[in-house]
């Protein structure tokens, strides 16, 4: 049987960085590919050139056994290939029909709102949604329903490919499993499934095969039943460990927590979260996409809304209601979204770098040039900027640097806590070992560092002990003798022993 | 370190240069180009009256710019009200005046008035409110007020009020207002570059929910801000009483001034700077020359000899082409928006 | 009655706008013995046909996420063409004329701002002083007069008791416009852009052509309205018109749309123009003088925002009430797990 896609030595640079260095895929009609990596490997820049969004690859596509080349998405679109986003790209204020209907050749130019209604319900049905009204605005549903819509606008278009990027990333229980339903079902009905996923469980539960992407090179396709946790982890994290994590040494909590996290309950957190944080430590949230671990880590921070919860911190119980509140207790938070709110990428690196700190520059509300200069070239020298790139824009530098400027803004504060959410997401891997680096110096100067991630490499060999979450509630903490990427990932994603993924054993 | 001083204190040109792409350039060059030809043309053009006029005509609309540039460079758009904000402030001042309070007073009870409008829109903004919805309801709201308080009659005060010297005076020979307009300038741009308060304007500007992290709220800034600009249209609408010893609520409206309706050219003024309605980029330096710029092609414009049709869309196009130069320019160097 | 309250809690801008325009009539219709009666009826609708034009454009452009500001200008320029060419070439070739110029500046206007992805707001504040100067130029600065009084007689004849030629072609175009709204692909795609751009975007909206339609429609609405007020009245300014922005604006709030785009409709334009002429009308029977019409105005915008904001707040508590209770749905499946793992 010929494949249906297939991808082979696949190239693609972004200038310096090679994203993909010779990778393959192929999938088969009706079959469902667990496609894994870990962040950096080139996941989703497979994914954009399969499904046309990155038309600037080297490499041979065959779809059908014919050679194709695709400069844009609605291209791959009509040839039956598509792609459902991790962000959703739902119209909110428009029904559920309107949106399975929204663009493309299938939507109809005239056409009631009934008769559209209608239209979807078939589609519906095929995502497990057949019980819900049509015509009510979408967003009524809760975010798990609104991720099948998305899924059910995909099908309107009658796809031989479906790719499903992170499905049920920020889904509960009962969705995921409606998701892993309706991909079954389409896979008996012939279509063929690209299930990308940090979700491990879920890939065994699913894939007839499974394809592993590492720095940028894929493996063979290998059949899920070969294959358990411990191998697939293997298999994912080839890096060399070596140069890039600092060495650590095993922590005696000699004196009293710096800060006691107690009851803190953020508004999409299960349960009560509780934990001490100490400081000269590196502490580890570690979650899966949706566990909660940054909603924790932005509670504590006053940049989210929490029902309850107290931090008893340099002797005061409190808990910051605005960023504000917790930058002048001296808590620093670095969240997952640079871009959305770690940075001023139209200003210059300088202002970024001073941003968090102006009282501590100015006398009597005048800046003083002088002091500003000295605050942010010490701070850029910390994190390895180059101080004579200041004045530029802090959009032209690399995700590397800009992560590292998100991250030294603080140091102008003389944080107590650092809090950072994802301290390596999209950056190179020089720059993560000067991040690491800097953290764990942070560490040792006194400072308390949480840190919360879904790389399991770097929740792994960063933090001094880990505390692990599951979909919103606390499973347990993994002390520094017992942590390897197993065990984490263990706790993680199967706490509780349903799937029978022992380490060791097979799916 | 030497790159260091450069980078602090680079001189004019070079950071002119380094900072604005060709197209501004080329924006700047056909301006002077239009001058040069604009001075042959008219016999009258590069005469120091001729410099002070169009300095003199660019300091009403120039003043109440460089108030609106601190609300666009936050972030927060617009005012629509400043025409009203002006209207009320005028027929408060005349009103005061003409019942004997003197200026000090009537100049502080005027900017009072002035500080509350501004603040009434800024909260409301600051709750979340849109900008031009709000400032359109209030622009009614000021309008409507001004009209009933001085039940749409033109109210006068007699001379000598002890406010010649801000409407009629002049210092060195230069219009007291015109040098009102330059100070407040140099003002506004210190404000803008070195203090905290100026730098947290483009830092909420530039992005809202960086600023929030970074512990700096719209809420606090959009209530300053609106009050900066309305207390800039109510001088201006205290100069020009100053001038005519009398207030109406339509000194302000379509009939004044060759290009009509005030709002309208202040907001274009502070756009044809080339300050980002998105705000976080842009100057109080920008929308001055910004004024000065639409004045010079005015008044070539009057030189000519062309009656208000021909002005009107000269300047029309004029802002127009500086708009859509600009968002080019933006749209080349930084792809979000 | 369940149903029309279940009507009401999904259409509660629509709701509101009835209930106000509702009041607001009543207000006047008790406080003044002329106010309802056919005449007034007359006379509101004739007020219709212009202000319901603008209304429907700014309603259109705000669904889409923009606004119009030159619209004011754009009908003043329609009319001062329109009134300045029936002398010569007759009201139907000039209306023609005046109607292709007007639309054509819309939709270059909706190039622009579809292509070099400018701001509407941005572009509009100019154009709205270029169109001004254009509209001067084509009236030589005078106030353009008709000479032969026939077509404004016409225009303004009574049909149907509350009609005229002006107002039926008016309504004619609101019919047309919302089945374009609501039944072609076209209207709903202005809708996605104007609700969530980023998304319609993503979701492979296109965003031009959408924009274009959006600016176009407002561009032949000015025009429409712009030659319906110079043959009408026989006479037209170039800097007139300035005022149908204000009041298209807030007839358009009240009529439901919101200000991040994506909501309202044809219905809400209308009854919110009409809403904005019982007021208009209403003040001037009581002897309003007219710059107390813009106080009320005002008033009357900050009021609906006023309630689209505590609605808003209402909508985010509710949301994140949802959340919430979705959240304890999921606690209390986990606990049931976890119950169940301990003991099976």
């Amino acid at each position: 049987m010929q494949p249906l896609l297939k991808l082979t030595n696949i190239k693609r640079s972004y200038g310096a960085i090679q994203a993909l260095k010779g990778a393959s895929f192929e999938i088969m009609p009706g079959e469902v590919i667990g496609l894994v990596g870990e962040n950096g490997a080139g996941k989703s820049t497979m994914v954009k050139i399969i499904s046309g969004f990155d038309s600037g690859f080297t490499g041979e596509y065959e779809l059908n056994g014919e050679a194709l080349h695709f400069s844009s998405p609605i291209q791959a679109e009509r040839a039956g290939i598509a792609v459902a986003q991790q962000e959703l790209s739902l119209i909110k204020t428009m029904s559920v029909a309107e949106n399975i209907f929204l663009a493309g050749d299938k939507v109809p130019t005239f056409v009631t709102k009934r008769s559209l209604s209608k239209m979807s319900k078939p589609f519906l049905e095929e995502v497990g949604l057949g019980h819900i009204d049509p015509s009510i605005s979408t967003d009524r549903l809760s975010v798990g329903e609104q991720h099948l819509i998305e899924v059910a606008r995909l099908l309107a278009h009658d796809p031989q490919l479906l790719i499903l990027d992170e499905p049920t990333a920020a889904l509960g229980e009962s969705d995921s499993i409606r998701i892993l339903d309706m991909v079954n079902r389409l896979a008996k009905r012939g279509k063929s499934i690209v299930y990308v996923s940090h979700r491990l469980d879920e890939i065994f539960k699913i894939s007839n095969r499974i394809i592993v992407l590492r720095d940028g090179e894929s493996q063979e396709p290998r059949q899920a039943a070969d294959l358990d946790v411990r191998s697939l982890v293997e298999l994912m994290l080839g890096r060399e460990l070596n140069n890039m994590f600092p060495a650590r040494v095993a922590k005696r909590h000699d004196g009293a927590p710096m800060m006691k996290v107690q009851d803190l309950w953020p508004d999409r957190i299960l349960e009560r979260i509780s934990f001490d944080i100490y400081p000269g430590e590196i502490l580890g949230l570690a979650g899966q996409l949706g566990s909660g671990t940054g909603d924790i880590l932005a509670a504590i921070a006053g940049a989210t809304q929490s029902r309850d919860g107290n931090l008893v911190f340099k002797g005061r119980n409190f808990l910051p209601k605005t960023p504000k509140e917790a930058i002048d207790a001296g808590i620093a938070y670095c969240s997952d979204d640079r871009k959305h709110d770690g940075l001023f990428l139209g200003r210059p690196i300088s202002d970024n770098l001073s941003s968090a700190a102006l009282k501590r520059i100015s006398t009597w509300g005048v800046r003083s040039d002088r002091s500003e200069l000295e605050m942010v070239t010490d701070n850029a020298v910390k994190f390895t900027v180059d101080p004579a790139r200041l004045p530029q824009e802090a959009g032209v530098l690399s995700g590397g640097n800009q992560q590292k400027v998100a991250l030294a803004k603080w140091l102008a504060i003389n944080p107590d806590i650092i809090l950072v959410n994802e301290p390596t997401r999209g950056v190179d891997v020089g720059a993560r070992a000067e991040i690491y680096q800097k953290l764990r110096e942070l560490a040792d100067e006194g400072a308390a560092i949480v840190v919360a991630s879904t790389d399991i490499q770097e929740i792994t060999n960063l933090p001094d002990r880990v505390i692990t979450i599951y979909r919103g509630i606390q499973v347990g903490e993994i002390a520094f003798e017992d942590m390897t990427a197993a065990a984490i990932l263990k706790e993680i994603t199967d706490p509780f022993d349903e799937t029978g993924l022992h380490e060791g054993q097979m799916a | 370190m030497t790159s260091a001083t450069t980078t602090s204190n680079p001189n004019f040109v070079q950071r002119f240069a380094r900072d604005h792409s060709p197209l501004v350039i080329a924006l700047v060059l056909i301006f002077m180009a239009v001058c040069i030809i604009g001075a042959a043309t008219a016999p009258n053009f590069l005469t120091v009256f001729n410099f002070k006029t169009i300095i003199r005509d660019a300091a009403i609309v120039g003043i109440m710019a460089i108030g609106l540039t601190f609300v666009t460079l936050s972030g927060n758009f617009f005012l629509l009200s400043m025409k009203e904000t002006a209207a009320l402030a005028i027929i408060a001042f005349a009103t005061c005046m003409a019942a004997g309070l003197g200026f000090p007073m009537s100049f502080l009870i005027t900017m009072a008035i002035a500080t509350v409008a501004g603040a009434v829109q800024g909260l409301l903004i600051g709750l979340g409110g849109n900008p031009i919805v709000v400032t359109l309801g209030a622009a009614g709201l000021f309008f409507g007020i001004g009209s009933w308080w001085s039940d749409n009659l033109v109210v006068s005060f007699r001379r000598p009020h002890g406010a010649e010297w801000l409407g009629t005076g002049s210092t060195f020979g230069l219009p007291n207002i015109t040098i009102a307009f330059v100070i407040i300038a140099i003002v506004a741009e210190l404000v803008l570059r070195k203090t905290s308060f100026g730098r947290q304007v483009y830092l909420i500007g530039a992005n809202r929910a960086a600023g929030r992290a970074t512990g700096h709220e719209n809420f606090a800034m959009a209530i300053k801000v609106c009050i900066i600009a309305s207390v800039c249209s109510a001088f201006v609408a205290v100069a020009f009483s100053a001038q005519v010893s009398s207030a109406h609520v339509n000194y302000f409206s379509s009939e004044f001034g060759s290009s009509g309706d005030m709002t309208i050219m202040v907001i274009a003024t502070v756009m044809v700077g080339g300050n980002s309605i998105m705000g976080g980029y842009g100057s109080t330096l920008r929308s001055s020359l910004g004024a000065v710029f639409i004045s010079t092609v005015d008044n070539m414009m009057v030189l000519h000899g062309f009656n208000s049709g021909p002005r009107v869309l000269a300047v029309g196009l004029m802002i127009v082409f500086s708009i859509m130069v600009f968002a080019l320019v933006r749209r080349g160097s930084r792809a979000e928006e | 009655m369940t149903k029309l309250k279940n009507w009401i809690v999904s259409n509660p801008d629509l709701a509101f706008a009835i209930l106000l325009s509702g009041c607001v009539y009543g207000y006047f219709a008790m406080t003044n013995e002329f106010f309802a009666t056919h005449r007034t009826g007359f006379a509101i609708m004739e007020r219709f046909a212009v202000l319901g034009l603008v209304g429907l454009a700014l309603t259109l452009c705000i669904i889409a996420g923009e606004i119009d500001l030159s619209i004011g200008s754009n009908a003043a320029l329609a009319a001062v063409i329109t009134v300045r060419f029936t002398d010569s070439l007759g009201a139907p070739t000039s209306l023609m004329i005046a109607l292709i110029v007007s639309t054509t500046i819309g939709m270059i206007q909706g190039y622009f701002i579809a292509y070099l992805r400018i701001r509407a707001i941005v572009l509009t504040v100019g154009t709205l002083m270029l169109l001004r100067g254009v509209a001067l130029f084509a009236a030589e600065e005078k106030t353009v007069m008709l000479t032969d009084f026939r077509v404004p007689d016409f225009i303004s004849t009574k049909m149907l008791g509350y009609f005229s030629p002006a107002s039926l072609l008016v309504i004619a175009m609101f019919i047309l416009v919302a089945l374009f709204m609501n039944f072609t692909k076209y209207g709903r795609e202005i809708y996605a852009i104007g609700g969530a751009r980023k998304e319609a975007v993503a979701a492979g909206v296109s965003l031009k052509r959408p924009m274009i339609i959006v600016f176009a429609i407002s561009g032949l609405c000015a025009g429409l309205g712009g030659a319906i007020i110079g043959l009408r009245s026989g006479t037209a300014q170039a800097l007139g018109l300035q005022y149908v922005l204000l009041a298209g604006t807030v007839a358009a709030f009240i009529g439901g749309v919101s200000i991040l785009g994506g909501k309202g409709g044809v219905i809400g334009a209308a009854i919110g123009t009409l809403t904005v002429n019982f007021l208009n009308t209403g003040l001037v029977f009581n002897v309003t003088p007219a710059f107390m019409v813009q106080l009320y105005l005002g008033i009357l915008l900050i009021v609906v925002i006023m309630f689209q904001t505590g609605s808003r707040v209402f909508d985010d508590s509710q949301r994140r009430k949802q959340i919430l209770a979705d959240t304890d749905r999921m606690a209390k499946l986990l606990t049931a797990r976890r119950q169940r793992i301990r003991s099976g």
